[in-house]
């Protein structure tokens, strides 16, 4: 009698995504991240995670910083807790409209995303790092499959820690690009709205900046909108894919 | 180098490399991206690289500075030469070349000449200094465009008198046409651009397809956009299927922006002719101020020297803009013509194609050795 192998959790596939993501976080831990970790629908994920990074469980490992952000008004949260550099890691189902609108917002606020599921997969490009396990069992979160997931990309950050080498990126020869020529359209979120003679503020990468929203119609804190020679041009929505 | 694990959800970024191998096969593509910004993506992230060797990318018109003739960057320089002008630009108009030098030559001979992020900035400048003349060098498709017209409309409201517009807005659509109606081109498909569609919406390019059968996908801007744009073309082709496509639909809204359109037209009207450099003249491809905006326009308020100059002998530019010649077959690239002493505005802006592939190097290696045996 022959039983076949069972299909490994992480394939070579989930095992490259792994890599690239823990060099990323070693990379941002290095420039001084804080990792924020979300997980609205199975909050001791979200504990876990952090006390994960934070503990220095390996002698000579140093701690990392890691904060559990939980409870209801998760992007509100999300939003102040943030600084432009840091990493936030979900670990949600590819239909958390709270987790789907965080990432959305993120490159906004200048923040590098990782979401960790199973099941039917985020949309492309939903995050920075997507892990995910493709078996869709709503049992999953609670099996030990994630919790395998996140502990191998805690050790590899920390493997990435001992090879300072890989931890800065070499600075590209030119980075500069043209407003114009590059056709240029950087993700803004709406701080305050234009009044009177002021125009509308609003927190992008780079940080704060004054954005004419005379074509997107009135806009409110919180608004998505795409802005070129500090016009906004387009408006997005923040929870459609 | 880059690589692809460097690319946001590299996981998808291999997804799409397989399948755009697949859709592929053995026969060979050749693609042209509108838009410089694409180019930017392509060679930052070494996307030619990463696609299979039978799909070649070729850089289109798409850069706006790379296509400014340089009779107008002399009357440019003229402008900004002027007395009491504040002359305001987008940081990469510095340094295009005219027939005698560029802005910030006219600027080391004492021309008070800034460079801006928004024409609002150059708006403002003009309010908090009302014994100064400030002109704006408008240069840009139709993503930028708005934000001149926004601010001339900004101008009269708050009855400005001492600012102007000298405007070198173009249009996308009359470009492509152009070098779909050239003859030693052959193209199997578009990248249509990202945030001029945000403007002007999806329709414009529908001749793309119905007149010249060819496909048009609408891409973003990420690597993993392109990369989905490519696989989206493949799979036109392989379906029998040619129509405009939008793989940027998270940005882009089929009709576009309609506030923002009419704003255009408020505006601006269409030149007859307007001179691209390396393409010639292109009819109704460059936008004026219309007769309501006289007195915030340059052109009017000031007598223009107006001459025409031939481009120099030796650049290409104009092959390398149709995408017939690649950036190093030139034969004064990387020589005679740098990024720091540009013969060609296709040097001159990082998102030209010449210094594209001058700062990020990259050549396929046998063109490489080609290049070094004929400098031999």
């Amino acid at each position: 009698m022959s039983t076949a192998a069972p299909a490994p959790l992480v394939d070579e596939a989930l095992a490259a995504d792994l890599a690239d993501a823990s060099l990323t976080l070693a990379r941002r831990f290095a420039a001084g991240a804080t990792l924020w970790c979300l997980a609205p629908a199975w909050e001791p994920h979200a504990h876990h995670v952090a006390v994960e990074f934070v503990h220095p469980v390996v002698v000579g490992k140093r701690a990392l910083p890691a904060v559990a952000l939980t409870g209801p008004d998760l992007v509100p949260s999300v939003r102040i807790s943030v600084r432009p550099g840091d990493v936030v890691l979900a670990v949600a189902a590819a239909d958390d409209s709270a987790v789907a609108s965080v990432m959305r917002r993120a490159p906004a606020w200048g923040v590098t995303t990782l979401w960790i599921g199973n099941g039917e997969r985020p949309p492309q490009g939903a995050a920075d790092h997507v892990l995910w396990l493709d078996d869709p069992a709503p049992s999953l979160p609670a099996t030990g499959g994630f919790v395998l997931l996140y502990h191998v990309l805690w050790e590899l950050t920390h493997v990435c820690f001992e090879h300072p080498g890989l931890l800065t990126t070499a600075p590209d020869c030119t980075d500069e690009v043209c407003v114009t020529c590059s056709d240029e359209g950087r993700l803004a979120e709406v701080l305050t709205p234009a009044s009177g003679l002021d125009p509308a503020t609003a927190r992008t990468a780079q940080g704060t900046e004054r954005v004419d929203t005379t074509l997107v119609g009135p806009v409110a804190p919180g608004d998505l909108v795409l802005v070129h020679a500090g016009l906004a041009i387009s408006r997005i929505d923040p929870e459609e894919p | 180098m880059r690589f692809v694990d460097e690319f946001r959800d590299p996981a998808a970024a291999r997804r799409l490399l397989t399948a755009i191998s697949g859709l592929a096969g053995d026969e060979e593509f050749k693609f042209m991206e509108v838009c410089g910004g694409h180019t930017h993506t392509i060679y930052r992230h070494g996307l030619e690289h990463v696609l299979p060797a039978n799909i070649e990318l070729v850089h289109g018109p798409g850069c706006p500075v790379c296509v400014i003739p340089m009779g107008r960057v002399d009357d440019a320089i003229w402008l900004a030469e002027q007395p009491d002008v504040v002359f305001t630009t987008f940081g990469d108009m510095m340094r295009v070349p005219g027939s005698n030098g560029n802005l910030l030559d006219a600027k080391a001979r004492g021309a008070d000449v800034r460079f801006v992020y928004s024409p609002l900035d150059a708006l403002r400048i003009a309010v908090d200094n009302p014994d100064k003349r400030v002109v704006f060098f408008a240069v840009g498709f139709e993503t930028t465009a708005p934000s001149t017209a926004v601010t001339l409309v900004r101008a009269r409201e708050l009855g400005v008198r001492n600012f102007s517009v000298f405007s070198n807005h173009v249009t996308i659509v009359p470009p492509i046409k152009a070098i779909l109606d050239s003859p030693d081109l052959r193209l199997s498909g578009f990248l249509g651009p990202g945030h001029v569609s945000t403007v002007v919406g999806n329709r414009p390019y529908r001749f793309v397809p119905e007149v010249y059968g060819k496909p048009l996908v609408v891409a973003g801007f990420e690597p993993l956009d392109i990369l989905a744009s490519v696989a989206m073309l493949l799979r036109q082709i392989r379906e029998g299927r040619c129509e405009v496509e939008n793989q940027y639909s998270r940005v882009v809204r089929p009709e576009g922006n309609p506030a923002a359109l009419a704003l255009l037209a408020q505006v601006f009207e269409l030149r007859p002719h307007f001179e691209w450099r390396g393409l010639g003249f292109i009819s109704q491809s460059g936008l004026r101020l219309r007769e309501d905006f006289a007195d915030l326009d340059a052109e009017q308020v000031y007598d223009l020297p107006g001459v025409r100059i031939a481009d120099p002998k030796a650049c290409q530019c104009g092959e390398v803009l149709k995408g017939v010649l690649k950036p190093w077959e030139c034969k004064v690239f990387g020589t005679a013509c740098t990024p720091e002493t540009p013969i060609g505005t296709c040097m001159v802006s990082p998102e030209g194609a010449c210094a594209a592939y001058y700062n990020f190097g990259r050549m396929h290696r046998d063109a490489a050795q080609l290049v070094g045996q004929s400098r031999r």
